[in-house]
């Protein structure tokens, strides 16, 4: 049951983070139309953290309402999340972000797949509806980088990008504990971790360039140094009153 | 970079319907950003996209001489005149 809900909160997590850096970028994208749909993007990756928070939610017999939710994604200490260095890290540039964006989705499109039909009948029932959506990311960041990759300066700054993720690439897809009971019990097909050798693969076929070997699992039991200063953007107008109703 | 103009319809008998424009790097980004830009609370059921570049421009040249044509503004009103005269003119 632990391991089941940290899995659950390790995706929601993930996409929570990775859903508030997106919309950080809100009036500061390159152009209109870009901000409205990168912006969108995030917006549905905070969706599918709130359907997430509910099921973790309904594994502790808690109603998932809006209070509950809020709870579990902003007021946990931060040994509780199990987030990755990946969705953490803040970006310095729109080259940074966009790759990023790219190799998460792809990540996430693995993740999905890994819980399509799990035992867990609630996790397997949300699998269509995200999945839908999904594809419209990766539509975008592909879109997007079929654009870039074919000039020379923006592609030699997408792929120094990726040279600077590359270390963090592993974390997105590194077990929970007490995956291997998840996949005896039809959870998940098999342990996360073990979707790296595919997200490679597919960063190679993309970037025609092969990132570092990747670390072995580095769990989820600790935070990277981009979380508390995150965590604290994250918070900033609930921190002014956290008193307040809202 | 290319402009694309945004035709928009919903379902049933209303026709497309000019959106808007936007600016995209390619066709794929270009769809992907209408959706995002004007189909986000579903304004249409279905979606056109033209490149400016493809439009066929009229110069306004081409049109002026028409907006001086009042006898083809013919809603009726000079006949009905007309006969109404002719029918009063014979009691």
């Amino acid at each position: 049951m632990i391991a089941l809900r940290d899995l659950i909160l390790a995706f929601a997590d993930d996409e929570h983070l990775i859903g508030q850096q997106h919309t950080e970028w809100i009036g500061v994208t390159p152009f209109l139309e870009e901000d409205l749909a990168f912006s969108s993007i995030g917006q549905d990756e905070l969706g599918h953290a709130a359907l997430l928070y509910e099921l973790a939610l309904e594994l502790d017999d808690l109603a998932p309402s809006d209070t509950a939710i809020d709870s579990l994604a902003y007021e946990r200490p931060s040994d509780e999340y199990r987030s990755s260095a990946f969705t953490e890290y803040t970006t310095n540039d729109w080259a940074e972000t966009i790759v990023r964006h790219w190799v998460y989705d792809q990540a996430e499109m693995l993740r999905w797949i890994n819980v399509t039909g799990s035992s867990h009948q609630p996790l397997a029932e949300i699998v269509d509806r995200v999945t839908a959506e999904e594809v419209y990311h990766r539509l975008h960041a592909d879109a997007i980088l079929d654009s870039l990759l074919a000039n020379a300066d923006a592609s030699s700054r997408l792929v120094d990008a990726l040279e600077r993720l590359a270390p963090l690439v592993p974390t997105v897809l590194a077990s929970v504990d007490g995956e291997d009971d998840l996949v005896k019990h039809r959870v998940i097909r098999q342990r996360t971790d073990t979707l790296l050798p595919d997200l490679v693969t597919n960063i190679d076929i993309r970037f025609g360039r092969t990132i570092t070997a990747p670390t072995p699992s580095v769990g989820r039991r600790s935070r990277s140094s981009s979380f508390a200063p995150l965590m604290s953007r994250m918070r900033e107008v609930f921190d002014i009153d956290p008193a307040a109703i809202w | 970079m290319a402009t694309y103009e945004v035709f928009l319809k919903k379902d049933g008998r209303d026709e497309f319907r000019h959106a808007g424009a936007l600016d995209a790097a390619n066709d794929d980004l270009a769809l992907v950003l209408a959706r995002e830009s004007y189909l986000r609370r579903a304004e249409g059921n279905r979606l056109w996209l033209v490149r400016r570049d493809n439009l066929i421009i009229a110069g306004e040249d081409f049109v002026e001489p028409n907006t001086d044509k009042p006898h083809r503004h013919h809603d009726g009103s000079a006949v009905a005149a007309h006969r109404k005269a002719t029918r009063e003119s014979k009691t």
